[in-house]
């Protein structure tokens, strides 16, 4: 049972591993070539497995309990939190879908935003960094004290409790992740490479040829710089939000309520899960990274 | 001039692209909702739609409580804040052959108000005072409303109660039992003076006013001093099993536990898991005579804010009840997301008040907590209902 989760956790890295671990047989044969590259990967993924297999040992024997000086009622023992996950899978997933969409649809959505907040402000360059500095101010505002403000602001947009709820949660996520993404276009934009913009202007390139050829690609590695910041923030500001959500629904509600109810193993049960859903999404961004901009790095 | 005019542009232009995301997202957003709009067990999402169907049309007094509990349930107007407060709404709707669903209710009558809610849930001491009462904060409904009481329909589950861990209480007898005895004598004097009492709760902070906290006070002393049969109860603090069975039973067949282990182990409950009168037999019993106290200082968790719902410890502080018995009291007001079980379980603070199905559902998810008297006598939960 443990296994399986374990499997899902790491699971986008296991391609690399089981060719790293191919690399690894070969080499001690005393066949192929050395593949440093494998090798390397083999290392970076090996080192933190290892690692989180000594955490669950430890957890799983009682002896990390004894280290940080608590008890398997505030921290369940591992086989407990798997249980209750497999008895309710029905309802962690309606729980997971709803967390989900506010994530990706805040995500998507401030992005957007940011990226055309970017446009403007490289359009007008005098005003744009500075003004793009004080819209930065917005990350500093902590999601709990937006989340709630956003809940009473959107109570008329709908009648249905979980259509507005849902709503406010996604402008929450929208907020946290415009600015990142604001930022980041903004520098693809302007920091090109040395005499590219020299050399388009030798061709007497219009301001739009300039900015669909040159500065768009450019920006592009700048994205995912920004997204690697707002997707992790993304759930967070997500999970946050729930809390002061109308409707009760979500993985971060869930963590709430079972902890209300001295529920603690569920609410780990809810904390692996949302877990999961962080890596599963940092994953999927880094599988596109690597898609999309095959042979541009390095 | 020509750097005027751009940044004029530039700004119209942010501006007009901030409304129309902020305006559009709404659409997207809204649509992803429905798609999930699937009702919880907690909420019935259909209720709110069709504000217009129940508008202007409420109850008469001669209405049987089965006629009112099936319109609003049919409705999906029956509303309760959950969180561990839904266990009695939901016995209520199961007796009437009803689902078990109610709508989530915020901490304010509004929803009740604006007619969301047809058929809401109040605690006689405080949200019901505010829809009767038009002082400060009160909705001013006077007469115009009836009340549905848990303990006229058999399905009562006891509230407020004090507890603390069984290994406190086991290393601390003469300890539990002192701050037990002043309590009750705090408790005694409340209820004999609930004028009195509700000032001095609203001296040591409060978070209504001082017309809401007499209201409060007088209506606590009715649950402090009422069984849930309707007879007289004078010893402050005494457990009735009887009632208390019923609470357990309820609580095993409505508390919801994803754990399975929790689960099994809450189907298996009896009362001596969770109370044990001893300490309160013998504390009333001594006449304010304890052996050497095992610990001195001592703090209590309340669960909610500072309020007459808690006023014999208030009194009981005040009136130096906890001083005369050798014993240091803090006060430690909750409120929103304090769990007064856990700050129990940790050792943060040594007593606390809460709601038995709370201390049952905390026992059962694995801590090991100790109920050593039941300070309210009756269910203070309603359900309260426009008239006609």
């Amino acid at each position: 049972m443990e296994k399986g989760v374990l499997d899902m956790e790491v699971r986008p890295m296991k391609i690399q591993f089981n060719a790293a671990d191919e690399a690894l047989d070969k080499k001690e044969a005393g066949k192929g070539k050395q593949n440093r590259v494998n090798k390397d990967a083999l290392t970076t993924v090996l080192y933190p497995v290892l690692f989180g297999v000594l955490i669950l040992v430890l957890w799983q024997t009682q002896l990390l309990h004894r280290i940080l000086g608590t008890d398997t009622f505030t921290l369940p023992l591992p086989g407990r939190i798997i249980n209750i996950i497999l008895a309710n899978v029905p309802e962690i997933l309606k729980n997971v879908q709803a967390t989900v969409i506010v994530a990706v649809g805040g995500l998507v959505l401030g992005s957007v935003l940011g990226y055309l907040l970017g446009i403007v402000a490289m359009a007008f360059p005098k005003w744009g960094y500075g003004g793009i500095s004080i819209a930065s101010a917005f990350t500093a505002v902590p999601i709990v004290a937006i989340a709630p403000i956003l809940n009473n602001l959107t109570k008329d947009f709908s009648d249905d409790p979980h259509v507005r709820s849902m709503i406010a949660k996604t402008l929450v996520v929208m907020i946290t992740c415009t600015v990142s993404m604001a930022i980041n276009a903004y520098r693809g934009f302007t920091e090109l490479k040395p005499f590219s913009l020299d050399l388009m202007k030798s061709y007497a390139a219009s301001k739009m040829t300039v900015f669909l050829k040159l500065r768009v690609p450019n920006s592009l590695p700048y994205v995912f710089t920004a997204l690697r910041i707002s997707v992790p923030a993304s759930i967070i500001s997500a999970l946050v939000s729930e809390y002061f959500a109308e409707y009760i629904i979500g993985v971060g509600r869930q963590i709430r309520e079972s902890i209300v109810l001295a529920q603690y193993a569920t609410a780990w049960a809810y904390i692996l899960v949302a877990c999961v859903i962080g890596i599963m999404m940092y994953a999927i961004l880094l599988v596109t990274e690597g898609v999309v901009l095959k042979g541009r790095r390095r | 001039m020509k750097r005027k005019t751009a940044k004029l542009a530039a700004t119209i232009l942010l501006m007009t692209m901030i409304s129309i995301t902020l305006a559009g997202c709404g659409q997207p957003t809204g649509t992803a909702g429905g798609e999930t709009g699937t009702p919880t067990a907690v909420t019935a999402s259909s209720g709110t739609s069709d504000t217009s169907a129940g508008s202007g049309k409420y109850y008469d007094p001669i209405d049987s409580v089965e006629y009112i509990i099936k319109d609003a349930a049919g409705k999906g107007k029956v509303g309760n804040w959950g969180l561990g407060n839904e266990y009695e709404v939901q016995a209520l709707l199961a007796k009437y052959g009803q689902p078990i669903t109610f709508l989530s209710q915020a901490f304010d009558m509004d929803g009740f108000d604006n007619d969301t809610i047809l058929l809401a849930s109040a605690m006689t001491y405080n949200e019901l005072g505010l829809v009767k009462n038009s002082y400060a904060g009160g909705y001013g409904y006077g007469d115009k409303v009836g009340i549905i009481d848990m303990n006229d329909e058999g399905v009562a589950m006891l509230e407020d109660n004090i507890f603390c861990t069984r290994e406190f209480a086991e290393k601390h007898p003469n300890t539990v039992k002192a701050f037990l005895y002043a309590s009750m004598k705090g408790w005694e004097y409340a209820c004999n003076n609930p004028e009195e009492a509700a000032e001095i709760v609203y001296k040591y902070g409060s978070s209504v006013s001082s017309d809401h906290q007499a209201y409060m006070a007088s209506e606590v002393k009715k649950l402090v001093e009422t069984d849930t049969k309707g007879n007289t109860v004078k010893d402050y603090g005494r457990m009735d099993d009887g009632a208390l069975q019923q609470t357990l039973d309820l609580a095993k067949q409505y508390i919801q536990l994803s754990d399975p282990a929790a689960a099994e182990k809450l189907k298996s409950m009896t009362l001596d898991d969770i109370r044990d009168a001893s300490y309160w037999e013998e504390a009333m019993a001594s006449g304010g005579q304890f052996g050497p106290l095992e610990k001195t200082s001592v703090a209590i968790q309340l669960k909610w804010l500072p309020q007459a719902q808690f006023m014999g410890y208030y009194v009981a502080l005040d009136k130096g009840y906890y001083k005369e018995v050798g014993l240091d009291v803090t006060i430690i007001p909750g409120g929103g997301d304090i769990g007064e079980t856990t700050a129990v379980y940790t050792g943060q603070v040594d007593f606390g008040v809460t709601w038995v199905s709370n201390l049952i559902a905390a026992n059962a998810g694995g801590m090991d907590l100790l109920q050593i008297a039941q300070v309210y006598q009756r269910s203070g939960l309603v359900l309260v209902y426009k008239l006609n």
